[in-house]
Parts: C-alpha cells; sequence; structure tokens
C-alpha cells in the first residue's frame, strides 16, 4: 500500500512527541486536539512538554506535519491514534472519560475505511467493549518521560491488541508499524492491553528489590552502588534492570497500573499480595527525605532553613505528578524553603514561606541542608566546595548520588544518600 | 497521618478527661493545665464507668461543647473478665455520649493493637493483636469508631516510662526500681530484644496538641527508635554510684516471638511536623533527677 496519512488525536505528551515521530519516518501526519489555543501555539512552533531532541525534529520534519483543531482534517487519515491523558486520581484509579469522549469524535469524524488505533494506556476489557464497527484496534505506548523521542524512533517492539491474532493486520497499520523496523506483536485486545501493566509491574518488582535492599544496605554497612553491578551482569536479571535505588514510584503511570491490577484482583477474587506491597515500600520510599530531615537535623535546629534542588518529578520532563520533591516540601511547612529547578517556577511548590532562586548556589545560600530531590542533569557540575561555602549548614540530602560522595565528604559536607550508611 | 480540623490550633472549650487519676491521665491533666486549658478531671471517684449507673454518672458531667479524653482502663488487661470490664467501661461512655456528644473525643489506645509481625508498624499496619489487652484497645477503638459520630481520634503509645509510673513492667521503671534498691537490673537471657520506649510527657503533649488541632485520625506514640533492654539497662544502672550491676537471668520460657519491633514514625513528622520526642537517654535521666528529688 502507498504510504497512510497518520493521524494523532490528543496533542498530549504522548501524541505529540508520537505525531512528530511518525512525521520523521516520512508520513504525512496531523496532529489534532480540540483545543484551539494548544494547536495555535503548536502551529508557532511552540512545544508544551520538555523532551530531549524533540524540537529539533519537529523543525526537521515540519513539511510533513500538520497541527488543527478541526475534526473534518480527520477525514483525510488512513490510520489514526486516539492519544489523550488519561488521569488518575491519587490512588491511582484512571478516569476514561476523556479518552471515550475523543474515540466517539474520532470514530465519528473518520472514514469508514478509517483504522482507529487507542494509544492511551487503557484496562483490560477496555478495547473490545468499543468495538463496534470492525476497524478499532488498541497499541501498547512506551513513552518514558524524559526519553520519549528515543523511545518512539527505536521502539524495542510494537504490541498490537486485535481481535483475532490469527488474522493479518490491517495494511494501513502494517505498513506504518513495519517502517520502525522492530518486532510486531499482535496479540487478542485484553492480552495486549494486560502486557502493558505486565511489563510496568515487572519494572516495579525491580524498583522495590532495589528500595528494599537499599534500605537494609544504609543499616547495615553495605553499599548498594557497589552491588548493583554484580547484579546486572547476571543475565537472569540484566543489564537494563532498574536497578538504581530512588524515592518510591512518581509519574503516576506505573501507580495507575498497580491500582488496576489491584482492583481486577478485588473483582475476580485473585491474589494482590505482592502488589499491595509494592504500594506499601511506594509510599514508605517516599518519605525517606523528610525522615532523615528530622532524624538528623530538624530534631535539634527548630531555626532550620532548607534548600530545595529539583521539583519536577524527574530529570528532564516539567511534570511534577507524584514529585517527591513537592511531597517532602508539603511537610516542611514550618521552615523556610530555597527552592530551584531548571524547568518548574517556584510557584509550583505549596508553602507558606518559600523562595525561588535562580541557580544551585543561590538557593544553597545560607540554608542549614540541601535537598537534592531532582537528578537534573546540570546539578552533576556543581562542586561541593561551591555548595559548602554557600550552605550555613553541612547536611546534604542526596539520594540519587547527583554528587560524587566522597567528594561531598571531602568538602566537609554530611552527605546522606540511598543505599549506603 | 492526622486530619486536622482546626488548622491554627486553640484551646477547646474545657477538656474531660476520663480516667485522670491514673498514670496517663493524671500527665495529660498536667499538660493541659500548663496549655491553660479548662480541664476537668473525672476519677472512678466522679464517675465509676463499671456501676450500675456509670453512663448517667459521666454524662452528669459533661457538657456539650467539651472535648473528651478517654484514658480510663484496667490495663493490662490481662483476663478475660478484665478484657470484659474494659469493654463495659467504653460501652457506660458510649451510652453517655450518645446523649451528650463531645465536640471531639480522643482515646487513648495502645501499639499492642497491632500484628506483631508488623515491623515497621505504621498507623496502617494490620490490627491483629496477640494479646487480650491488645485486643482489648482494638475493641475499644471499634466501639468508640462505630457508637460515636463526631471527630474521633486515637492515640496509640507504645511502652511508656515516667516517674510516676505504678506498675513495674519489664524495662524501666523495673531496672530503676531494682537498682534503687539496690539489687541488680536483672535481664532475661542478654536482653537484646529492642522495643520503643516512650516518655510519658511525650503521650501528654502529644495529646494537648491533638486536642488544640482537633485532630481525627489515628496516630502511633512512639519515638522511632528502638533500644535493647539490655541498653536500657546499662543505661538506668549507669545513673548508680556505683553502678548497678546488669545480671543476666535465664528465660522463663522461650525467646519472644517479637524479638524487635521498630515503628515508621513518618505519620507524626507530618502530623506535628515541628514536634520531637525526648531521646531515651534524655527521658530516662531526667526522670532519675526527678525521683532523686523527691
Amino acid at each position: 500500500m502507498t504510504r497512510p496519512r497518520i493521524g494523532y488525536a490528543g496533542m498530549t505528551h504522548l501524541g505529540l512527541c508520537s505525531a512528530i515521530v511518525a512525521a520523521s519516518k516520512g508520513f504525512v501526519t496531523l496532529g489534532f486536539d480540540p483545543d484551539c489555543g494548544l494547536v495555535r501555539k503548536l502551529e508557532a512552533g511552540e512545544l508544551p512538554v520538555v523532551e530531549p531532541g524533540l524540537d529539533d525534529l519537529l523543525q526537521e520534519h515540519r513539511s510533513r506535519m500538520t497541527f488543527s483543531a478541526s475534526p473534518a482534517q480527520l477525514r483525510e487519515c488512513d490510520l489514526v491514534y486516539v492519544a489523550p491523558d488519561v488521569p488518575t486520581d491519587n490512588i491511582g484509579a484512571s478516569d476514561l472519560t476523556s479518552v471515550d469522549r475523543l474515540l466517539q469524535l474520532v470514530l465519528a469524524q473518520t472514514r469508514p475505511d478509517a483504522i482507529v488505533v487507542v494509544l492511551s494506556q487503557v484496562p483490560p476489557g477496555f478495547t473490545r467493549a468499543r468495538r463496534q464497527d470492525g476497524r478499532l484496534y488498541y497499541q501498547v505506548e512506551t513513552l518514558i518521560f524524559g526519553r520519549a523521542v528515543e523511545r518512539a524512533t527505536q521502539p524495542e517492539r510494537f504490541i498490537v491488541g486485535v481481535p483475532d491474532s490469527s488474522q493479518p493486520l490491517p495494511p494501513a497499520l502494517k505498513t506504518f508499524l513495519e517502517a520502525f523496523g522492530c518486532p510486531i506483536l499482535p496479540m487478542r485486545f485484553e492480552s495486549a492491553e494486560l502486557t502493558k501493566i505486565s511489563i510496568n509491574c515487572c519494572l516495579v518488582a525491580s524498583v522495590t528489590v532495589t528500595n528494599t535492599l537499599a534500605e537494609l544496605c544504609e543499616r547495615i554497612g553495605a553499599d548498594w552502588s557497589e552491588m548493583a553491578p554484580a547484579l546486572k551482569l547476571d543475565r537472569r536479571i540484566g543489564t537494563y534492570s532498574y536497578l538504581t535505588p530512588g524515592l518510591g514510584l512518581a509519574g503516576g503511570n506505573l501507580e495507575r497500573d498497580l491500582a488496576t491490577v489491584i482492583r481486577f484482583s478485588e473483582e475476580f477474587g485473585t491474589d494482590a499480595g505482592l502488589i499491595k506491597a509494592f504500594v506499601a515500600n511506594s509510599l514508605h520510599r517516599k518519605d525517606w527525605a523528610i525522615r532523615t530531615l528530622h532524624e538528623t537535623l530538624l530534631w535539634k535546629a527548630p531555626q532550620a532553613i532548607i534548600g530545595i534542588l529539583g521539583l519536577a518529578y524527574k530529570e528532564n520532563t516539567h511534570s511534577i505528578k507524584g514529585s517527591p520533591s513537592l511531597a517532602l516540601i508539603q511537610q516542611l511547612a514550618p521552615w523556610p524553603i530555597r527552592v530551584y529547578d531548571p524547568v518548574v517556577p517556584a510557584s509550583a511548590a505549596a508553602h507558606p514561606a518559600v523562595t525561588g532562586a535562580k541557580s544551585v548556589l543561590e538557593a544553597a545560600r545560607g540554608v542549614d541542608a540541601v535537598a537534592i530531590m531532582t537528578p537534573w542533569p546540570e546539578f552533576r557540575g556543581v562542586l561541593c566546595t561551591e555548595l559548602a561555602a554557600a550552605m550555613r549548614g553541612r547536611l546534604v540530602l542526596d539520594p540519587f548520588r547527583v554528587l560524587d560522595p566522597a567528594t561531598a565528604r571531602a568538602a566537609g559536607l554530611i552527605y546522606r544518600t540511598l543505599g549506603v550508611e | 497521618m492526622l486530619t486536622h480540623l482546626n488548622a491554627a490550633p486553640a484551646n477547646p472549650k474545657r477538656v474531660v478527661v476520663i480516667g485522670a487519676g491514673g498514670f496517663v491521665g493524671s500527665a495529660i491533666v498536667a499538660e493541659l493545665g500548663r496549655a491553660g486549658v479548662a480541664t476537668l478531671p473525672l476519677t472512678r471517684k466522679e464517675a465509676d464507668l463499671l456501676a450500675a449507673n456509670g453512663a448517667e454518672q459521666v454524662k452528669a458531667q459533661l457538657s456539650p461543647d467539651d472535648s473528651v479524653v478517654f484514658v480510663s482502663a484496667i490495663a493490662p488487661a490481662k483476663s478475660v473478665a478484665q478484657f470484659m470490664a474494659n469493654l463495659r467501661m467504653a460501652e457506660a461512655a458510649t451510652a453517655a455520649f450518645a446523649e451528650t456528644p463531645p465536640a471531639h473525643l480522643l482515646y487513648i489506645s495502645s501499639d499492642a493493637i497491632y500484628a506483631d509481625e508488623a515491623n515497621p508498624v505504621t498507623e496502617r499496619s494490620p490490627v491483629a493483636p496477640s494479646t487480650i489487652h491488645g485486643m482489648m484497645h482494638a475493641s475499644r477503638e471499634l466501639i468508640f469508631r462505630t457508637e460515636f459520630h463526631g471527630p474521633f481520634v486515637a492515640l496509640r503509645p507504645t511502652l511508656i516510662y515516667g516517674a510516676g509510673d505504678p506498675h513495674s513492667g519489664y524495662g524501666p521503671n523495673r531496672f530503676r526500681r531494682q537498682a534503687a534498691k539496690g539489687e541488680p537490673i536483672t535481664i532475661f537471657g542478654e536482653g537484646e530484644e529492642k522495643r520503643d520506649h516512650v516518655a510519658v510527657e511525650d503521650v501528654a503533649r502529644l495529646a494537648v496538641r491533638i486536642l488544640r488541632h482537633g485532630s481525627t485520625g489515628a496516630l502511633n506514640t512512639v519515638t522511632g527508635v528502638a533500644t535493647s533492654f539490655h541498653d536500657i539497662a546499662k543505661l538506668v544502672a549507669a545513673q548508680y554510684d556505683p553502678p548497678a550491676e546488669v545480671k543476666s537471668l535465664p528465660r522463663p520460657g522461650p525467646r519472644p516471638h517479637l524479638l524487635h519491633r521498630f515503628f515508621d514514625i513518618t505519620d507524626c513528622y507530618k502530623s506535628f511536623p515541628d514536634f520531637h520526642f525526648e531521646p531515651l537517654a534524655q527521658g530516662l535521666a531526667r526522670v532519675h533527677r526527678e525521683l532523686s528529688r523527691v
């Protein structure tokens, strides 16, 4: 078949990144969103998300990319992905209203022969329940915030939910996916929907094992950073496994999948004790910084001032959903704080006495403790001697080891990190 | 984590302390006095919860705007009879509260309500007591939660020490009494079991904060630091001149299943960020000074 025209409905982080990558693969692509204001900004080249390489990729392939708020434009497309955000509440339960609304609009506005693919993350059973006329499919999204372009241009595989895996994929979908040169795994809808959840559960398992043992390291004199490379060389565990200690789960997607498994296990009577343990461990580790601050400083320093470096939930993103930094700030109301994040403004910090800073050293000026809550690359360039000179106190909480522990200690800092005493 | 109905702390109109004559109750009354809170202390003399008309006796003392601290208990409850008596006391109180509902109810419970294997214990650990005493507190919490429909909070202290402790349970109070009499401090085995111990004054300070904030929910009253009985014995022994001997005794039975118990006190940090517990060594030294002055 000739190259299909591709459409993406919902210019979200997922939809926008995926659309630009589709254009970069040589497909004429429409980025549709009912929000006229958003579309105007996109037309002007103003991207609402921070992703390494995304702006350049759009500029390079701008000629094949159209943005529109007009649903009628969808009739030109042979293949339309539906990719709105699926909001979650504070326990990770999905609100499917937005995906349903946009899906209905796309089904109504596309040609009867156009293929429609749900790309947003939906629970098992979602796609089959909405498949009325045989042209609806589901595809697992593999977006990683901060690595969206890399993941979308070089996917490991495509997982496609289909009504009958013995039948060939529709030509438009097949042609598009084959352009990426990776394995394509068609499977029944429910399998595909559950595969996405299963991938995330496996990631969470690695994260939770790491966090559990890293905490033990902190008490018994072991150092997780010495141990993790040994684990990665074990083929059963693997080089790319998630073995870096962290402050629990954040971002909302992993939490959503755990909540979905728990909800389904309650509905169908299966055991989800392990998944509940993941959730509990995440909540426990998320509070590492507040516990450490109290145990090492706050109990004896009622007048302390705290510097916070990083507000985003992780580096290279503007997203603050589930951010450990904001969770910490919420618990520091009695103490003045100074904050700096390269992307997120200080106004994101809900705190009665917050001062925004324009640099790391400005945030550290005169504080008794610094907590490096997001591992932004620019923080790695900070000289420990300058940090020590700017601070009034000595305590540095560096859960992600942005600084070199030995250098920090040599600079006279009292250095605390995850995975070591 | 607690929910504070009063974002800014404010003294309640009056606090009625049911069980004001006991070790914990009297400490709460004293702390309320220091905070300038109008207080009505009730002992068994003023309101006997086990009397046939116990509910009427309590009701006669209550006004509609009162906050109530319920700390009255036959503790530790070791027998079925004591268990049942404690439940009857709660039954009488709830009957009185049904007639004159308090503005805020604080129940002094216990960490014994948690399962032995919960470690580290948080306020979300399963309530699965292994003792009659723990089941008594769990039952009373349930009774109050079910029957009282106003703002309710449970404070769950761990092992409490203080100068006024009338009990001589295994731990700081017994060790101090042994040393004061010139006897060796006796520990079972090597005294390796680690437990959290909290000063009664800290229990009272937290209780008053809860009352002033109108807090609801549940909060463990623990320091977050577990110390072995061996180390506690050594701390107490060192307070005497010459230092008391610490003597190991064979265990009367097998080593306890619950060897160590740790608590994660993050909820306390979040509920009262500027509250900090007195470290055990400091608290034991203070108690020693207080008793030396007597």
